[in-house]
């Protein structure tokens, strides 16, 4: 075998499983788990990578996801690196010690396996669980492969640990569809990801009797702002971070594409493009090129980091189609237009272009409904007769819903 | 009319309600003049403490946009009257930490009054209180501090009283007929009433000059901006303590410089050096650490830090050894155990002449048992 | 399973060591017994100790940012997360210290929450870190009987008609707080039989504290200390008398001064003369009349209570340990 072949496997490996190796990988020091669907395949992966002497880490099995999440945040406190994750009201039930791990600045890394919230349970993906926490310091990305999984995660590490960041950072990995099918993955050998990934290095924040600190007094309100400012300005660093990153990761692994913040598809000439994030990328992608033969100019984007948000970039290349149709496989009711979140925010990125693009939003694929090629002909149509007309007489809907 | 506020500064939960009948009673009697008024508790003081320096406001005006001319919502830039209900609390207060020590008249206005209550003469407070750069009166309303708790109120008056002075002082706020007139539809006792009145015509003000007063700077902090703070929300510890003024010897923590809790005090501890037995339990029993350990073994009660509980002289198992004296007899923070050190005699006779003040005196702090304020109430009208 | 710090018994109050870990400058009120329980605590365990506190009184009193009276490492956690703050505090370093990233040494890992987030809304958490022998740590409940910090609340383990701000007496209801308080270390103890310690404290006896700190944290594994803490604004009385009504809270029997060793009940101090019948328990009139937090009591309440008491004592297996009668066949 040549030393690429010995440096990198091929397995056939769910969504899921490819973050436990990830965490395999990256040697991380402490994971808690709690079972909720369809996150917790990823701990089901990691507890036999445990067992089976792969991954060097404590495996504590939580009694709620409220602990879940606490003990790897206090686990990080003390210099551990950590990994953690859940899903829907899983994730919610976390929800307190999610928000303070932003605030404390701490690089969690946790899986989302996007699952519709209760009530009615429903196991099938909507992205509100994760899309909940978008303004509270956490980065927030989308795979929507195994092989992006095993990588984006890898990367989160790199990036949340670095001491001009130190915010936690969630994937949001589809349920099901991402979490549950097994693919091929290209799996790096521990030496490329040792060059890659130096040790989690808290500095002088770190708490160990040799540095007596005392983290997160009571504040009034003389000091909580310039806290929250702080926050704001690690996240504005970020960017610059996440964009450094990806220049490593290629130059290690070989892999990138041309934008850490997003990826385009058959866009260069498009007059029309679909705009999601995650999965349904897959049945888009398979529209636009069916649609491209009939000689329709669509294309379409998929969003990676939803936070922090690349405006400057998005917006630039935003500014190119006529029209935009905005996938959201979330809802936001009694929402501007009744749009959903991504819609809202992309919105609100184009409005300060002087020549501003048609944008409408739909709502599909909510509690794991699949988006298909004709969902995706039908909202052609829709934004093509919208910019034939000049006129917006609806500026939502909803796909593939039975009246 | 124009618009009048009041501030009421008070002893956390020991004055609580005292403090908010008083600020209720303002708003509520000048409604009866047509008035319409806020009463309100500084935000930033809560949860309150026992001891701990607070403040509640009652804010009057004649129209709702009046009212809200300058209203800051948690405190105000400045008031008509600070009402002092405790008089220690003339040396200063100090709420929170980065706070500083804030003089007590820190908000009062220019020709505003001071109003405190007190069994000292105006003389006495206005040596305890920091000068200002403007004049403004003092007035004292007599008595022994009203201290009470959460759930049993000591009624001994104090709150009408004060209301009834501040119709004498601040006659802009509310007439004494109103003010009469709302405390009998409160209280539904014409006692109180009286009392209110009586109040109002023993009142008696003077002149504090520019410039008259305690000289000291009261100490105060900087805040710092997000730029300089540690990110992480993180605060360095407080270095491990040394020996007893840095000596050789003893022990003295080093202490919170941010915070020092001596403006707490009501009542300081005074310690017999010559008959401690060194038994420890003064030192081990303090919440607040503020015990130094000196080199020759004994316990001295560090009045940076002390916040005047008393549980020291209720756990010492020698009579007189540690005693709570008013803290109205002292007018700065000096160490005894250096005081003894340099001269032991004259140290006995300081003492001795302070416990003996302080057995005469009715200082109470708080609830003993069940029908104690009634006793007490009964034993001052008595006197 | 990672070693403990030496930390041996202490024998006598001379003994107890000078240091301060806990200092002077906290925002608690005059008297606060929860405040003493923080400092002997610390002092009992040293400066190699990492202490977290959940929110309560002993969090936003005792600190005040941009400042802290902590001398020791000491990190702010959730209401209800003592449990998981402690588990994870202590996984976090044996991952480090087993993989060679930090040094390998003992390290005293203490968590502590307040009856509210203890007792409530922590429970499951510190119930799930008790399950856990190869993490070690120690829990402390500081209980004042209140949700304190939030200006007096009842929790768990409020008294039974005790007054607070979600149960005043009116005209219409006496006693709106009709519960009566939760069994901590009897519970933990008789659902955890891997946690080998488990005591009852109070800050009136020091040095039973400190040493009961200490044996929580060299026995190994996770541990469990519950301390009644008389609290002036809750329990509103004259703070000077914070050490005394600790005291007669044991001797009236109302609070039993205990530890479990490896399974083995000791009965402590006044608890045992008590048990032994050398001590007659005071009447727990004495103690209630003693707070305003009763003063509404009629003779008909203190006698409930009075019988509460004495049940505990005449008729459980374990006095305020185990409520069982073990009924002869």
């Amino acid at each position: 075998m040549t030393t690429a072949e010995i440096l990198e496997r091929e397995q056939l490996i769910s969504g899921s499983e490819a973050i436990a190796v990830a965490c395999s990988l990256a040697d991380v020091d402490v994971i808690t788990a709690y079972p909720i669907r369809p996150y917790d395949t990823v701990m089901q992966f990691v507890s036999k990578l445990v067992a089976d002497g792969e991954l060097d880490c404590e495996f504590i099995v939580a009694e709620s996801e409220h602990s879940q999440f606490e003990i790897v945040k206090h686990a990080s406190s003390v210099g551990a690196r950590v990994f953690c994750g859940s899903s829907g009201v899983g994730w919610f039930y976390a929800f307190e010690a999610i928000t303070v791990t932003a605030g404390l600045r701490l690089p969690v890394v946790a899986m989302v396996g996007n699952r519709a919230l209760d009530d009615p349970g429903a196991f099938g993906v909507e992205h509100n669980d994760a899309l909940a926490v978008r303004d509270l310091g956490w980065m927030l990305n989308w795979v929507s492969t195994a092989q992006e999984a095993l990588d984006t995660a890898l990367m989160a590490w790199r990036i949340a640990e670095d001491p001009r960041v130190f915010l936690p950072c969630a994937i949001s990995a589809d349920g099901s569809f991402l979490t549950h099918s097994q693919v091929l993955v290209k799996v790096p050998d521990r030496s490329l990801v040792q060059k890659f990934l130096p040790p989690y290095n808290r500095g002088n924040l770190v708490l160990h009797p040799d540095n007596p600190i005392t983290i997160a007094p009571q504040v009034n309100e003389d000091w909580l702002m310039e806290i929250r400012k702080q926050t704001d300005e690690a996240m504005r660093r970020a960017k610059g971070v996440i964009e450094e990153v990806y220049q490593e990761f290629k130059g290690v692994f070989g892999r990138g594409s041309p934008s850490p913040f997003y990826e385009e598809y058959m866009t260069e000439d498009a007059e029309i493009v679909f705009v999601g994030m995650g999965t349904l990328s897959m049945p888009v992608r398979v529209a636009v090129r069916r649609m491209r033969e009939q000689g329709v100019k669509v294309g379409f984007v998929r969003i990676k980091w939803f936070r922090p948000f690349a405006t400057q970039e998005i917006r630039e290349m935003l500014s190119r189609f006529k029209g935009i149709g905005v996938i959201d496989r979330d809802y936001s009711y009694g929402s501007p237009s009744y749009g959903g979140v991504l819609f809202n925010e992309l919105r609100s990125v184009l409005y300060p272009l002087a020549k501003r693009p048609l944008v409408l939003s739909f709502i599909a694929g909510l509690g794991g409904r699949e988006i298909r090629a004709q969902n995706v002909f039908e909202m052609t149509d829709i934004v093509r007769k919208a910019l034939e007309t000049g006129k917006v007489e609806q500026e939502n809907y909803w796909i593939g819903v039975r009246g | 009319m124009g618009k009048v506020a009041v501030e009421v500064v008070y002893r956390g939960i020991f004055q609580k309600n005292l403090a908010r009948n008083i600020c209720r009673g303002i708003v509520l009697a000048a409604r009866k003049e047509g008035k319409i008024g806020i009463s309100f508790g500084r935000y930033g003081d809560s949860p309150e403490r026992n001891g701990i320096p607070a403040k509640q406001f009652a804010v009057v005006a004649d129209s709702q946009e009046e009212l809200e001319e300058n209203l800051a919502m948690y405190e105000a830039d400045n008031v008509d009257v600070t009402v002092a209900v405790d008089d220690t609390l003339c040396k200063g207060v100090e709420s929170w930490g980065w706070y500083g020590l804030q003089p007590i008249n820190a908000l009062t206005r220019e020709n505003g009054i001071l109003l405190v209550t007190s069994m000292q003469g105006r003389g006495d407070l206005i040596q305890d209180t920091h000068q200002k750069d403007v004049p403004y009166k003092i007035g004292v309303v007599k008595g022994t501090v009203s201290f009470s708790g959460l759930w049993v109120y000591k009624d001994d008056h104090t709150d009408v009283r004060i209301l009834g002075a501040l119709c004498k002082v601040c006659p802009g706020l509310v007439s004494i007929e109103k003010m009469e007139e709302a405390i009998r539809e409160q209280w539904k006792d014409e006692l109180k009433v009286q009392s209110a009145h009586k109040s109002y015509e023993r009142m008696e003000t003077r002149v504090v000059e520019p410039g008259e007063g305690n000289t000291e700077t009261p100490f105060r902090f900087d805040l710092p901006g997000w730029t300089q703070m540690e990110e992480g929300i993180v605060v360095r510890g407080i270095a491990q303590g040394k020996g007893f003024r840095e000596g050789d010897g003893g022990y003295e923590p080093k202490r919170n410089p941010y915070f020092k809790k001596y403006s707490t005090r009501s009542m300081r501890p005074v310690v017999d050096f010559d008959t401690c037995i060194k038994c420890t339990l003064c030192w081990l029993q303090c919440p607040d650490t503020c015990f130094d350990v000196t080199p020759d073994g004994l316990y001295d009660a560090n009045m940076q830090a002390c916040c005047g509980c008393g549980v020291c002289e209720a756990v010492c198992p020698v009579a007189d050894c540690i005693t709570m004296v008013n803290e109205a007899e002292f007018t700065d923070n000096a160490g005894q155990w250096e005081m003894w050190q340099k001269d032991k005699d004259g140290y006995k006779k300081w003492m001795t002449e302070l416990i003996q003040k302080q057995k005469a005196q009715d200082r109470s702090h708080g609830f003993h048992h069940v029908g104690q304020y009634k006793e007490e109430i009964a034993q001052m009208e008595d006197k | 399973m990672a070693t403990t710090v030496d930390l041996p018994q202490v024998k006598g109050v001379k003994n107890i060591p000078i240091e301060e870990m806990f200092t002077s400058g906290h925002r608690t009120c005059q008297g606060c017994e929860s405040a003493l329980v923080m400092r002997l605590m610390i002092k009992a365990a040293g400066d190699r100790t990492i202490v977290v506190g959940s929110t309560g009184c002993m969090y936003v009193a005792n600190t005040t940012y941009y400042t802290t009276p902590w001398v020791v490492p000491w990190m702010h956690t959730q209401l209800g997360s003592s449990g998981s703050a402690a588990t994870g505090t202590a996984a976090g370093l044996k991952a480090l210290m087993r993989k060679g990233k930090i040094k390998e040494e003992p390290i005293n890992v203490i968590a502590f929450c307040g009856d509210g987030g203890g007792a409530d809304m922590g429970l499951s958490a510190i119930s799930a870190s008790l399950t856990h022998p190869e993490y070690n740590h120690l829990v402390l409940l500081y209980d004042n009987e209140s949700y304190a910090n939030t200006d007096i609340q009842v929790s768990g383990m409020s008294p039974w008609g005790a007054n607070s701000t979600f149960s005043p007496p009116g005209k219409a209801r006496r006693i709106m707080n009709t519960r009566w308080k939760k069994n901590m270390v009897g519970m933990l103890a008789a659902g955890h039989p891997e946690c080998r310690y488990l005591a009852t404290a109070c800050a009136s006896y020091g040095l039973d504290m400190t040493n009961k700190v200490r044996r929580a944290l060299t026995i190994g594994g996770p541990t469990f200390i519950h301390s009644i803490d008389p609290c002036p604004k809750g329990w509103d009385y004259d703070p000077k008398f914070s050490h005394e009504l600790g005291m007669l809270a044991i001797e009236t029997g109302l609070w039993v001064l205990y530890e479990i060793i490896d399974g083995e009940l000791i009965l402590n101090g006044p608890s045992r003369a008590i048990a032994k019948g050398m001590k007659r328990r005071k009447p727990v009139e004495e103690y209630l009349t003693r707070q305003g937090r009763f003063a509404h009591f009629t003779p008909e309440d203190t006698k409930y209570v009075q019988g509460k008491v004495d049940q505990m004592w005449e008729r459980w297996w374990g006095p305020g340990v185990i409520p069982v009668n073990i009924k002869e066949s």
